[in-house]
């Protein structure tokens, strides 16, 4: 397995190097844009003298070497700044929020892709029957709506019109009061029972990509000569099976972390009619307001989660088809 | 005489289309014995591949065998289906050769590791004793023992090629069905492929059903031959007989078609038109169209099989005029020799271009 070491450790050292061009751009693409920061942090009217002494204060007349410097290495030590708007610590304010949104998408977005490949397989081996041809159509039609609409048709039918469910928040109002950890909530009924409806519209309305692409990919499957070949030595309908799916599975491995970017970056609209207190609507908060340090750390949360998911499916990848890993 | 291994009886396969049903087979029959290596020859859609498939269970979803039987030691299994296969036939008793190795070998299991798969699947021996079996199955094939455990796409096609091969060998099944196998490798690997399989007919005790449409390779490889038209079996017998005394106008004209060392001056005969496709049933014979010694009753019904030699029973053929079509054949053939050599070539040639 000389040549799986060899791939991983390539594949982690170009991870690496991404992350870091992702941070220098970041750092060069706020530089570059209009507008002066330090007119956002002082009383509006100051003098420019008063303007002059908070950038001299925050580093920002000194060369621009140095202050990439300083940009990193603040980085690292994780202090990414003070947010313009709520005057707090950036990491302080995001990292909740942060993490209350992954924990609504990647759950959701990996359930998705397992019903997802489910649904692919039965309509891809079903070909030419009526339950491929309009089985898969009510699964295109929650993915052709925008998201907010399924949203509000979720909160309307089943929080509404049947009550099962609350029709906003995480958690409801009070509570949060009672937990002495901070990974209390998480665990509790109340989560639970506000965590049901967002997580469902999040499947419905992504449901459509791994169910298409499955279904492509065992059609194209079974056509291999592979396929006849296993069946011609005898294998079970099992292990068959069991082959099909590996090897059908591989597109939807190499798309799963673009749908999980794409739902982090298109949840802004489900957590803002759910009310999720999760990042989405922080990021268009603080880009309104012009908030840089806040802006730029969430960019590069959601590039650095392409990134590294990236790099896990390479090497999940590496170990299933041995036609990937790199050549000497 | 003992039972024979794989007997096939009157064997009529169909496929489903949207034009109705295609037949591909159409009352084929043939024996093939213990050991004996066995030739099917013809051109491509002439139903060969189906019969071998059809053998192994391996037909298309929509094609059926509608009637007759194939019998594997006596047992009937043209009914079977995919789990009675796998207990019954597949791979410890018929393994299969391919048309293409190249996407037959799983691109994602080391060739070990699929034939571990198959060995556990059809046998108690452990893995120690598989690899072990597949090291000599290599070195009968020519691949070197330590690369069993290499990924397909390590390996060159030839390589793949005998890879399967050795995948054939594994479990010494009393009949091996070879389809096309060399179509996709040059001259030099396709001989050398034949160097091998003749040196698992001395070594092990297979049989072998060979398809190919090079009939020069049945004739050097082969004991009997049966040569396919248009889902029928035009003649059959053993490769001396076929080879000296060939009956079937289908049959001659065939076989000189191809180069022969022995007559190099030859030309080269060329067969107008093109198989037909045949919806529905087959009452005629198959090469009406293309047999310029056709007569009326020819397309009134099919020809039986019937024997053209009384010294040898096993060979016949499936023609009105097997008496007489060779003798027209070779007489017609010296007359425009002694007329002009060059006149016939370009004849000829102009045929072959249309």
């Amino acid at each position: 397995m000389a040549s799986m070491k060899r791939y991983f450790v390539v594949r982690f050292v170009q991870t690496f190097v991404v992350l870091w061009l992702v941070l220098t751009g970041l750092f060069l693409l706020f530089r570059l844009m209009p507008g002066d920061f330090t007119a956002q942090m002082a009383v509006a009217g100051a003098s420019p003298e008063a303007l002059e002494e908070i950038r001299d204060q925050w580093g920002l007349n000194d060369p621009l070497y140095v202050q990439y410097w300083s940009y990193l290495v603040n980085f690292v030590q994780l202090d990414m700044g003070e947010s313009a708007i709520y005057r707090q610590d950036v990491w302080q304010l995001t990292k909740m929020r942060i993490f209350n949104t992954f924990i609504l998408v990647a759950p959701a977005i990996t359930l998705t892709y397992v019903l997802g490949s489910v649904i692919g397989t039965v309509a891809g081996r079903k070909r030419g029957t009526n339950l491929e041809k309009f089985g898969i159509v009510p699964v295109i039609a929650a993915g052709s709506f925008p998201s907010f609409f399924i949203a509000i048709v979720f909160i309307i039918v089943f929080a509404s019109w049947m009550g099962l469910f609350p029709t906003s928040g995480m958690l409801s109002p009070g509570v949060s009061g009672e937990y002495d950890t901070w990974w209390g909530p998480y665990l509790s009924g109340n989560f639970a029972h506000h965590y049901v409806l967002p997580f469902a519209a999040v499947i419905c309305r992504y449901l459509f990509i791994p169910s298409m692409i499955m279904r492509t990919s065992v059609i194209e499957v079974m056509d291999k000569g592979h396929t006849q070949y296993h069946r011609l030595t005898g294998l079970s309908s099992v292990q068959r099976f069991r082959h099909t799916a590996k090897h059908a599975s591989l597109p939807l491995i190499t798309l799963y972390p673009v749908s999980m970017a794409r739902a982090l970056g298109g949840l802004v609209l489900i957590e803002t009619v759910f009310n999720w207190p999760g990042i989405g609507w922080l990021l268009v908060e603080s880009v309104l307001g012009r908030d840089y340090p806040v802006v730029q750390f969430v960019f590069f949360i959601v590039a650095a989660f392409v990134i590294i998911s990236n790099f896990v499916v390479d090497l999940v990848y590496g170990t299933i088809d041995p036609r990937i890993r790199v050549e000497e | 005489m003992t039972e024979p291994l794989l007997e096939v009886e009157d064997l009529t396969i169909q496929y489903e289309t949207d034009g109705g049903m295609l037949t591909a087979v159409s009352d084929a029959s043939f024996t093939i014995d213990e050991g004996e290596f066995f030739g099917l020859a013809g051109e491509s859609g002439s139903g060969k591949s189906t019969i071998a498939k059809s053998i192994i269970g391996g037909l298309d979803s929509n094609g059926q065998v509608t009637s007759g039987t194939i019998r594997y030691r006596g047992e009937e299994i043209q009914g079977y289906d995919d789990k009675q296969l796998n207990e019954a036939v597949r791979w410890k008793e018929i393994a299969w050769i391919p048309q293409s190795s190249m996407n037959s070998l799983d691109p994602l299991q080391q060739v070990s590791e699929q034939a571990i798969e198959i060995g556990q699947v059809h046998t108690d021996l452990s893995n120690v004793e598989l690899r072990d079996r597949l090291k000599e199955m290599f070195d009968i094939v020519g691949l070197q023992e330590s690369r069993i455990d290499d990924y397909p796409h390590q390996f060159s096609g030839g390589m793949q090629q005998r890879a399967i091969i050795a995948l054939a060998l594994f479990l010494e099944p009393s009949l091996i069905i070879a389809d096309e196998p060399t179509t996709a490798l040059d001259v030099i690997m396709q001989d050398q492929i034949f160097k091998y399989l003749d040196e698992v007919k001395s070594e092990l005790e297979t049989s072998l059903l060979l398809i190919t449409h090079d009939i020069s390779v049945i004739f050097e490889s082969c004991d009997s031959v049966a040569i396919m038209h248009a889902s029928q079996v035009a003649e059959y017998g053993s490769v001396a007989a076929v080879h000296d005394n060939p009956r079937h106008p289908y049959a001659f004209m065939f076989k000189e078609a191809f180069p022969d060392v022995r007559e190099p001056d030859r030309e080269l005969e060329v067969i107008d038109g093109y198989p037909p496709e045949l919806i529905g049933d087959v009452d005629f014979c198959s090469f009406i169209d293309r047999c310029p010694w056709a007569t009326d009753e020819c397309g009134q019904r099919a020809p039986n099989m019937e024997s053209v030699d009384d010294d040898d029973p096993t060979h016949v053929a499936g023609c009105f005029r097997k008496d007489e079509a060779y003798e027209l054949y070779q007489s017609e053939r010296d007359h425009a020799r002694s007329e002009g050599h060059s006149g016939e070539q370009t004849t000829a040639v102009t045929e072959g271009s249309d």
